[in-house]
């Protein structure tokens, strides 16, 4: 038996700081550890500050999937108020994070994940006319022939491996890959409309949005809408097609526990019947969310405080970070702790969040039927079930699913909003109270806990976020994070270029920013 | 939008398209293009995202024509032990580079972020002490930031303060606002490469063009602000000073050039402004009702 390591840091397109490493059986992951690497504490600064504060402040958590955050702090905040907000309040809101949303799932295909499936020397044999692909072609051409010591990044070096063969597929993902900036920006400027601006939109406050509908402004939005819907299904659609049936063996590989958490997200103007399930599929049985289920351990967290057997949301106010002396002490130990990250279980399992725990958990409650047919209809089109989910490419597949699904959603809510009628009210901070706001963030199931003083000023706050669900490690009891699970069993075709392990960690699109907060 | 803010600044400021067209024939301009290299410290990545949204050159041309991004985190094929390969490699040349950092750097606590096995403030140590120049991309970088909150342990700090703290004296711009404008990145990086000089900086070391006006001076309610005519709820149309705009303090262009290609900007969508791009952000109070108690006058000016 050969057994080699394999660290990969930092794991780059991905946000922020990820390190990981890997134990290699004869070319089988046999066990794995990742490691968030960036820890800033903003969650337990909060103490003392206005709460609303959180709604602008926690979105700097993360500057990817800010608008989640500045929903679930809303929907805390407003939970702690006894509020809801009005009609437009809540259409508005759905419009800024259902575009925000479909942004950030471009982003995480196209620029974080397609350079690991597609090959872009593809261009070096282009002949057509396209201009951004034309380019594309002669400074690739022009960088390899030359004498710099980097050429063509930041596209190379890259690692070796299987990348797509098809011709075609990959000058069409190319350019998709080249097209997607402007979708994106798009995307943002849908955001901006009603949120002010993007990355950061301020507009979302508790009450609602403070932007004040008109018919200039919901054109634009439709019109941009438009846009993107075209760029989605004729682009975005077939290129998750092209990878899905040229890289069959990516829905089986990445598998994790198979246990998925998700929360209810995108409801209607009522902010009830939501576009997404929330609840948990644990060994093929789905039930119903209970947030009660929710612990944090931090056994191989860089924390000094004695773990225990997991704390509640809000179940303490200080975790003692170590200092650079026990970190370099723990770094030394052959099980020391490892990770910035706690570990979130649900009733002491470990979950799964993200797009495929969404759309798992949506299908198993049987609440969507456009989601139950597309899933069947994708289902048959590619001989997958809804086991394989549970993969690499699963996870690619259920956030087009969700930008699908989505944009369908936001077409019929743009016209559902009243041009002129504010979708905001007032209403004043609350002392002594608790609140808490669930949504899925691009990354999937993200809490927020609030707990306020005898001053209206917060007392405690804590966010459970999807990265920290699926980045987190071990806990007490030994069991692996839920992508270490993904990485065990993984088979390495070459220790010098594990492109295999990139992809599957990637697959779960961590978040450090947010894990950590 | 840009065209107006500049035709009202100083004679030698030069546009966007003064700017491009100077690009247009590079060989007989005489310019290169120069090195990039994008580290990031303790921060979010939301200043990278809002990069992406520059809409003056697009990113192929940016990447392919005007720079060479050598690394940036969440656009680089390069991964794993090639990172750290490829700084190593650029540290030891003589190659002219810039670095732009976006994040503060946990000064008291190294460990708090690491990248390849060490503290990220060693990298930036060594790589902008070789650098032309060093551009802080946002908030965290050119002040602190969220990163550096009352509250936090980390003892992060401002590239600035870093830089000073290590004695490296490579020059630098400070890009502040919480996202970064991507105008004022990429119109920094062209007025370098064409005039191998850095536009004209405060004394906070931020471009003058883009900050010497505050978001009060320039806000589309100042006439209301004027009229004493201030808003006491959000949706009414007056000054937003009461429910705690930041306004007044608060150095830069984003009421005039707006984000996401001028979609909008946070006066625009009803909100005061929460003073992103201040050295002191982000203060205790961002938004509050014009009764709450909890106020205190400060920084907040109440009409009497």
């Amino acid at each position: 038996m050969t057994a080699t390591r394999i660290t990969i840091d930092p794991l780059t397109r991905v946000e922020g700081h990820l390190k990981f490493e890997t134990r290699i059986e004869n070319g089988v992951v046999a066990s794995a550890r990742t490691s968030g690497m960036l820890f800033r504490g903003i969650e337990k600064a909060l103490i003392g500050y206005d709460p609303r504060t959180a709604l602008q402040l926690t979105q700097r958590v993360c500057g990817v999937c800010p608008y989640a955050h500045a929903e679930a702090a809303a929907m805390a905040l407003e939970d702690a108020m006894g509020f809801r907000p009005n009609t437009n309040g809540q259409l508005l809101r759905n419009l800024i994070v259902g575009a925000y949303q479909v942004q950030d799932c471009l982003l995480h295909f196209y620029q974080l994940s397609a350079l690991d499936f597609i090959d872009v020397t593809a261009v070096l044999e282009y002949r057509g006319a396209d201009p951004g692909l034309t380019a594309m072609r002669d400074w690739v051409r022009s960088e390899t022939s030359s004498q710099r010591i980097f050429p063509a990044a930041p596209f190379l070096p890259r690692y070796k491996g299987d990348f797509l063969k098809d011709k075609e597929a990959n000058l069409s993902a190319v350019h998709n890959y080249l097209e997607s900036f402007a979708v994106m920006a798009s995307l943002h400027k849908m955001v901006a409309l009603f949120g002010g601006k993007s990355p950061h939109p301020v507009a979302i406050e508790a009450g609602g949005v403070t932007t004040r509908p008109t018919i200039n402004n919901l054109a634009q939005y439709r019109t941009l809408l438009n846009q993107v819907e075209r760029f989605v299904h004729s682009c975005y659609r077939e290129d998750i097609l092209a990878v899905s049936k040229a890289f069959p063996g990516y829905f089986k590989e990445g598998r994790g526990y198979g246990n998925f958490l998700s929360f209810p997200y995108f409801p209607d103007s009522s902010g009830k019947n939501h576009l997404f399930s929330g609840g948990a599929t644990i060994e093929g049985r789905y039930t119903a969310l209970d947030l009660n289920a929710i612990t944090e351990d931090h056994t191989y967290s860089y924390y000094k405080n004695k773990s225990g057997a997991g704390i509640r949301p809000l179940g303490t106010n200080r975790l003692e970070p170590l200092d650079w002396k026990e970190f370099q002490r723990e770094e030394q130990l052959p099980d020391g702790k490892y990770s910035w990250s706690r570990a979130p279980r649900y009733g002491g399992k470990v979950m799964e969040t993200g797009a495929a725990a969404r759309v798992v958990n949506t299908y198993h409650s049987g609440r969507n039927p456009g989601l139950t047919r597309l899933v069947d209809q994708l289902n048959r089109d590619l001989g997958i079930g809804l086991k394989d989910y549970n993969s690499v490419l699963g996870r690619h597949l259920s956030r087009y699913i969700t930008v699908s699904l989505l944009l369908k959603r936001l077409k019929e809510q743009v016209e559902q909003v009243q041009p002129g009628v504010l979708g905001f009210s007032e209403k004043e901070v609350p002392r002594n109270a608790k609140g808490i706001g669930i949504t899925e963030a691009s990354r999937g199931a993200l809490g927020h806990w609030v707990e306020i003083d005898n001053k209206g000023l917060i007392k405690n706050y804590e966010m459970v976020v999807p990265t920290t669900w699926n980045m987190g490690p071990r806990d007490a009891s030994g069991q692996p994070g839920a992508v270490e699970m993904m990485l065990i069993g993984a088979r390495i075709a070459d220790p010098a270029n594990p492109l295999e392990l990139a992809r599957i960690v990637r697959s779960a699109d961590p978040c450090v920013a947010c894990a950590v907060h | 939008m840009y065209q107006l803010v500049i035709a009202a600044g100083a004679a030698p400021l030069l546009s966007f398209d003064e700017l491009l067209a100077a690009e247009a024939n590079p060989s007989s301009a005489g310019w290169s293009r120069p090195d990039l290299v994008w580290l990031q410290g303790a921060g979010c990545s939301g200043c990278s995202t809002s990069f992406l949204n520059v809409e003056q050159i697009t990113i192929l041309d940016f990447l392919t024509y005007f720079t060479r991004l050598l690394y940036h985190p969440n656009l680089s094929s390069t991964t794993g032990e090639q990172v750290p390969q490829i700084l190593n490699k650029l540290a030891a040349s003589n190659k002219a580079y810039i670095l732009i950092m976006e994040g503060a750097i946990p000064v008291a606590m190294p460990h708090a972020c690491m990248m390849a096995d060490l503290p990220i403030g060693d990298w930036v140590g060594r790589l902008a002490s070789k650098a032309s120049i060093c551009i802080a991309a946002g908030t965290c970088a050119a002040s602190g930031g969220v990163s550096k909150m009352a509250g936090t342990l980390t003892g992060a700090a401002a590239l600035d303060d870093f830089l000073r703290q290590r004695g490296i004296k490579t020059p630098l711009v400070n890009l502040p606002a919480c996202p970064m404008h991507p105008e004022h990145l990429v119109y920094t990086l062209l007025h370098f490469i064409k005039s191998k000089s850095l536009p004209d900086l405060d004394d906070a070391r931020r471009p003058r063009q883009f900050f010497t006006h505050s978001v009060h001076e320039r806000c589309p309610r100042y006439p209301a602000f004027q009229a004493r005519d201030f808003a006491q709820r959000i949706g009414e149309e007056g000054c937003l000073l009461d429910l705690g705009c930041q306004g007044p303090v608060t150095y830069n262009d984003c009421v005039a050039i707006g984000y996401c290609g001028n979609t909008n900007n946070c006066v625009r969508a009803g909100h005061p402004c929460i003073g992103c791009a201040g050295e002191l952000f982000p203060r205790p109070r961002l938004y509050h009702t014009h009764d709450d108690p909890k106020i205190k006058t400060g920084i907040i000016v109440k009409k009497s």
